[in-house]
């Protein structure tokens, strides 16, 4: 049986070497019916049999000559039938691989690289099969043979490997961690940068110059134009029905649908990139990205690919600083700090105009290279100083605003030849000296001369002299935008008192008048007095003021009601509730001397202000020695939108103790606000005959109980 | 028993251990492939924790946020609806409202009418943008500034969308986006805080702010917002008391530091170290902070630039003018606050007097760091925390509606800093209620502003309780098309 096999395996290999010369001669004549086309599909799954068995044959094959193992029978054996059985199934997979190649999609110089390669191995490994029992048939020559068929196989096997996965497939996971610098925006070209990283990821696996497939190549230019076997892939008269779109936007099972199922397929934004590129019927392959019409909708997509040009930093050409001398130069008003992680380029900035001097940039000497920003605003930089910025030669932007310079000093800064901004906002720079200097910076995009003697008509003829740079200006007040000016402030801590006050008014703005009167009358910028000091009011007084200014529209008139209030209860008790939202300091509210102000809904302004609505305000006070009081003012808050309105009834009982009071006034009716009526702060008071009491009750009702709240914020006791 | 067990550890012989060692290794290389940074020793949180420097080069260096708490009705100020006007007083059709959920306020009402703007709208500079009369300033500075008409959010109340937008979570303890900043970037001007808060509010209905807003949360406490008052101390504690002289000062915080870095020797509690940084900062703070505070010496111009509110200390004019100070004197984030734009009722009025408030500030804001030239390198954002809805809440008369909370569209407005100028971005349907074009979640609103800042919202991460977290939480994109 064992005889009978070899002598068979070696016919068929015969047979085989015979029937592979015959094909190779006549492989343009080949015509493949569609079973042997399975068949040759099978090449990628048999091949890796001979590689293993052929390489297992080679090694023995190799030493097969030792002494110690050249009569060992069991060894000599398994290397004939490995050897046998090898390169059967190389013949055997080299004819199918002929019959694959003939399939569609497959050519170029991998291909026949690959099919040489194979066949070789065969006819290697069949001579060697036929040889090795010659009697010159030598421990050299088996070395030698093994080697070099080992070498064959590697060789073929890795074309055949680049044929099925691509050039650099095992390489390509490596790349991901050494991502290629990715093509700022403004230097995008669109075909090369944009469309054709999507080919290639996702297309080029198979219609490459080696591949082929539907004779399609997509990996330059000439051959997208040619198209492949359905066709040109561009439609001029109908771009949106381009055969490429077409096939991508087949659906998924669709056998024309491109890439084929099972393959990645295109992402979104990747589909509509190729879409927008179509559509656009001019098939970009040279122009740039950047250079597409600011709205087109190819460049806002490819702008979503591309590094971003927010992103793109400058590439500096410096190397950069020591980071342990620059730590050593930042000190507490001296800020030193990279632009970017990895960047060389540095940005100084210095504070603190009280412990500058110029040897603060004279001690960057170190770093003078690396500098590319320097903010020196409102430092007390003399002209002499800025010879020592000039040190710092790739400075790119330069803020000089409200230092001491002048454009004398500007010349300094004429080896600058980098700067691209200049911020000198607020200096003394002129005219003359400016437009002889500014020519020299040749790359200066924009400067600010705001608040500078520099006039509008000058910053003008600058512009027209200067097309490059851009002139920032600001705000000038010429008067055409008059501003009404804003209420004067009091500045009492208090405005209650117990005999008399001065009235202390102010206004935030320099150079205002404040005019007022005591009267209730409203003051004018005529007749009113101009406010000083020495104003001092006695008695519960309303003062009206208004401020003025030329230049400005005079201010809304503003009410400060001072109160007096000279006697202050020892202890102080609530007979009822407060309205729960209205507590302010409870029982203490009514003589803290504390005021409330308008908008008392809002819970920020409900401090001040003690509330009731379903029940009396009802007040007592005590006094350690007895007083003598003649009136009671309540000061109170009426908003009739929010039903806030005046209290009912007032009554002020009066006693040497709770227990034995008498009713000493009741108040006259408030007038009640018409409807929407602007809310106040009003007061109310009733007198007496001055009587000596220790103890006082006051009792308050809300105009309408439960359904009106009565708010006051203070009482005057005199 | 304690001798048996020594006993066992010496009867190991050499096959039992490597076979035993041979199994622990096994499992390390199993688990090293089911936990691929088993072996890493961490190296994304080392990233993480040498924060401080910008990820790329960035446009901007500094934010200016004028926060418009309460939530602004963009139908009234940038998001111009002729049609919704016309249509005033018809029922909101249900194909525009869908499904949307309504808050309790108005989920009762029996009718929801729509109301369009009481005001007219214009259109100005080279933009053609429309801006709402209640706006003149800021209609000046259009061509300086992008127009955001399609922001949306997730939370339908002031709390969780304001506590959103600040911190990237509803929930809230989560760092502030200024703590977030300056976790990523670090200090600029050692002497001031990064990250600072400043307060006011007008005279329309208000909803309130926390200190929770400008926390730092899981972060470094060194990045916390701090907020400067408009009392005569605007950083509470910071002046010594009377007696105490500066380098008395001085000699006690050596010592302190001293006895601290024992603790810390101790302890081993970072949060030490953080205590000395901020007691070093508060010394230089207490000179620095004057300097910035004082508006004594601001000339008459940029009086009427902010409008004369600017002197008054605790107005959004005053903080405004303040916040380009702290700004062009290297704080990070300065944080605005402007309550009172709540107008469920009576609209007409109080969002009249809210935009007065904040309208000639905002925009003089944006011109006064343009003519410094500073505008390039810092972004002004100016907005709420929501929009309001198209249909009226309460009683629609002639002349007073309100409008509800509205998550799914409202405007804001950025400047400076590498947004591209005098564009309009976004639309909404012609009722002002639903995104038609461009939409910017709140998330991709963050991710761009971090962007701007030369940091990417996928690398700024900080891991806290076994999770790494962002500002963007899990998800936002950059908007590009808004970037120079």
């Amino acid at each position: 049986m064992k005889i009978r096999f070899s002598i068979l395996g070696a016919q068929l290999l015969l047979v085989l070497d015979i029937f592979i010369v015959f094909l190779l001669l006549f492989e343009g004549k080949l015509h493949i019916p569609a079973w042997l086309q399975s068949i040759g599909r099978v090449h990628p799954l048999l091949l890796h049999f001979p590689i293993v068995i052929l390489i297992m044959a080679m090694l023995l094959e190799f030493f097969r000559f030792r002494k110690d193992i050249a009569s060992n029978a069991f060894y000599k054996k398994l290397t004939y039938y490995l050897l046998l059985s090898g390169t059967l199934l190389a013949g055997i997979t080299v004819f199918m691989g002929l019959i694959l190649s003939h399939e569609e999609g497959y050519a170029g110089d991998t291909l026949q690289w690959h099919k040489w390669t194979g066949v070789a191995i065969f006819f290697i490994a069949s001579i060697i099969y036929f040889v090795r029992n010659s009697s010159w048939y030598r421990s050299a020559f088996a070395k030698a043979g093994a080697v070099v068929t080992v070498l064959v196989i590697v060789v073929s096997g890795h074309f055949g490997a680049a044929i099925t996965h691509g050039d650099n497939f095992i390489s390509q996971p490596l790349a991901v961690y050494y991502p290629e610098p990715q093509v700022p925006f403004e230097q995008a070209v669109v075909f090369n940068d944009v469309i054709k990283p999507v080919l290639v990821k996702k297309c080029a696996g198979c219609h490459n110059p080696d591949k082929l497939k539907g004779e399609l190549i997509l990996t330059d230019s000439a051959s997208i134009m040619k198209g492949g076997k359905s066709g040109k892939l561009f439609n001029h008269e109908a771009p949106e029905l381009s055969l490429l779109l077409q096939r991508i936007h087949l659906p998924e099972n669709e056998k024309k649908h491109m890439p084929p199922a099972g393959r990645p397929q295109l992402t979104d934004i990747e589909a509509m990139l190729l879409t927008r590129w179509i559509q656009s019927n001019k098939i970009y392959f040279s122009g740039k990205v950047a250079e597409l019409p600011e709205r087109d909708s190819l460049r806002m997509v490819a702008a979503t690919v591309l590094q971003p040009p927010g992103n793109v930093a400058e590439v500096y050409d410096f190397d950069a600083a020591d980071e342990k001398a620059v730590a050593k130069l930042n000190t507490d008003y001296r800020t030193i700090l990279p632009l970017a992680k990895e960047s060389p380029a540095l940005a100084v900035n210095l504070y603190n105009g009280d412990v500058y001097s110029v040897k603060q940039l004279q001690e960057l000497d170190g770093i003078k290279k690396q500098v590319v920003s320097l903010d020196l605003n409102k430092l007390p930089v003399s002209d002499a100083d800025l010879k020592s910025i000039s040190q710092f030669e790739n400075l790119r932007h330069l803020y000089l605003n409200f230092t001491d310079i002048t454009t004398t000093g500007l010349k300094e800064l004429l080896p600058l030849q980098h700067l691209q901004s200049l911020a000198v906002s607020g200096t003394k720079i002129n005219y003359k000296d400016l437009i002889a200097v500014l020519p020299g910076f040749k790359n200066l995009k924009t400067i600010a001369v705001w608040n500078t003697p520099l006039s509008g008509a000058e910053i003008k003829q600058l512009q027209t002299a200067n097309k490059h740079i851009q002139f920032i200006e600001g705000f000038v007040d010429d008067g055409s935008d008059k501003l009404k000016l804003n209420p004067p402030h009091v500045e009492n801590a208090s405005m209650v008192f117990a005999q008399s006050s001065p009235v202390l008014l102010s206004h935030p703005v320099k150079g205002v008048e404040i005019r007022y009167t005591l009267d209730g009358t409203e003051p004018d910028n005529i007749k009113s007095p101009v406010f000083s000091s020495a104003v001092t009011v006695k008695e519960n007084t309303v003062v009206k003021a208004k401020a003025y200014k030329t230049g400005w529209f005079a201010s809304d008139v503003v009410n400060f009601s001072f109160l007096k209030s000279t006697i202050k209860p020892d202890s102080l008790r609530l007979l009822y509730k407060l309205n729960s939202v209205h507590q302010a300091e409870g029982a203490n509210t009514f003589f803290d001397t504390r005021l409330g102000v308008i908008g008392a809904n809002n819970p920020a302004w409900a401090n001040n202000w003690a509330g009731v609505k379903h029940s009396d305000m009802g007040l007592v006070a005590l006094f350690n020695k007895p007083v003598t009081v003649s009136s009671l003012g309540l000061h109170y808050m009426v908003e009739e939108e929010t039903g806030i309105l005046p209290p009912g009834t007032v009554q002020v009982w009066g006693g040497a103790d709770e227990q034995h009071l008498k009713l000493l006034t009741t108040f006259n009716k408030a007038p009640l606000p018409a409807k929407k009526e602007k809310p106040t702060i009003r007061i109310m008071q009733s007198s007496w005959k001055p009587v000596t009491v220790s103890c006082l009750k006051i009792i308050a009702t809300p105009h309408e109980k439960d359904k009106k709240l009565l708010l006051v914020d203070e009482m005057m006791l005199n | 028993m304690d001798n048996e067990i020594l006993e066992h550890g010496f009867t190991w012989n050499r096959r039992r251990f490597l076979s035993a060692m041979s199994l622990g290794i096994g499992s390390m290389a199993l688990g090293s492939l089911l936990m691929p940074e088993l072996f890493s020793s961490g190296g994304a949180d080392e990233e993480a924790i040498k924060a401080g420097l910008p990820h790329f080069a960035p446009k901007a260096k500094r934010i200016i946020y004028l926060f418009q708490n309460g939530a602004p009705a963009q139908q009234e100020l940038f998001d111009y609806k002729p049609k919704l006007r016309e249509m005033t007083g018809t029922e909101i059709p249900s194909s525009v409202r869908g499904t949307q959920r309504l808050t309790g306020m108005t989920s009762g009402q029996s009718s929801l009418p729509l109301v369009g703007s009481f005001v007219d709208f214009k259109q100005y500079g080279n933009s053609r943008a429309w801006i709402s009369d209640l706006m003149p300033y800021t209609a000046k500075v259009v061509d300086d500034i992008c127009i955001v008409r399609s922001m949306h959010t997730e939370a339908i109340n002031h709390d969780p969308a304001l506590t959103f937008i600040q911190t990237g979570s509803q929930q809230g303890n989560r760092p502030s986006m200024g703590s977030w900043l300056s976790y990523g970037l670090g200090n600029e001007n050692k002497n001031l805080p990064n990250f600072t808060v400043l307060l006011s509010r007008g005279i329309g209905n208000g909803q309130g702010v926390y200190s929770k807003l400008w926390s730092n949360g899981f972060l470094d406490s060194i990045h916390q917002g701090v907020q400067f008052s408009k009392g005569e101390d605007p950083v509470l504690y910071l002046r010594d008391p009377a007696g105490m002289d500066r380098k008395a000062r001085r000699e006690m915080l050596d010592n302190l530091s001293e006895l601290n870095e024992i603790s810390y020797k101790e302890m081993g509690d970072p949060e030490i170290h953080a205590k000395i940084r901020q007691y070093e900062m508060a010394y230089r703070m207490q000179t620095a902070v004057p300097q910035v505070m004082d508006l004594s010496k601001e000339p008459d111009h940029i009086v009427k630039m902010y409008g004369p509110d600017c002197l008054v200390p605790g107005t959004f004019a005053a903080n405004c003018l303040l916040a380009r100070k702290l700004s062009e004197n290297g704080v990070r984030f300065v944080q605005l606050y402007h309550q009172g734009w709540d107008q469920h009722g009576n609209l007409p009025y109080e969002i009249a007097k809210q935009a007065k408030d904040v309208d000639q500030a905002s925009a003089a804001l944006v011109m006064d760091l343009k003519q410094r030239g500073l505008l390039d390198e810092t972004l002004v954002i100016w907005g709420g925390e929501f929009g309001r809805t198209s249909y009226t809440q309460g009683k629609l008369t002639k002349d007073n509606y309100g409008r509800d909370h509205h998550p799914r569209c409202f405007t804001i407005w950025m400047a400076g800093g590498g947004i591209k100028p005098g564009i309009v971005y976004g639309e909404t349907d012609e009722f002002g209620y639903n995104i038609v074009k461009d939409p910017v979640h709140v998330h991709d609103f963050q991710a761009t502003i971090l962007n701007q800042m030369g940091l990417d919202h996928e690398k700024l991460i900080f891991k806290h309780l076994g999770r790494r977290y962002r500002l963007t939480d899990v998800s936002g994109k950059v908007i590009r098309d808004i970037i120079t």
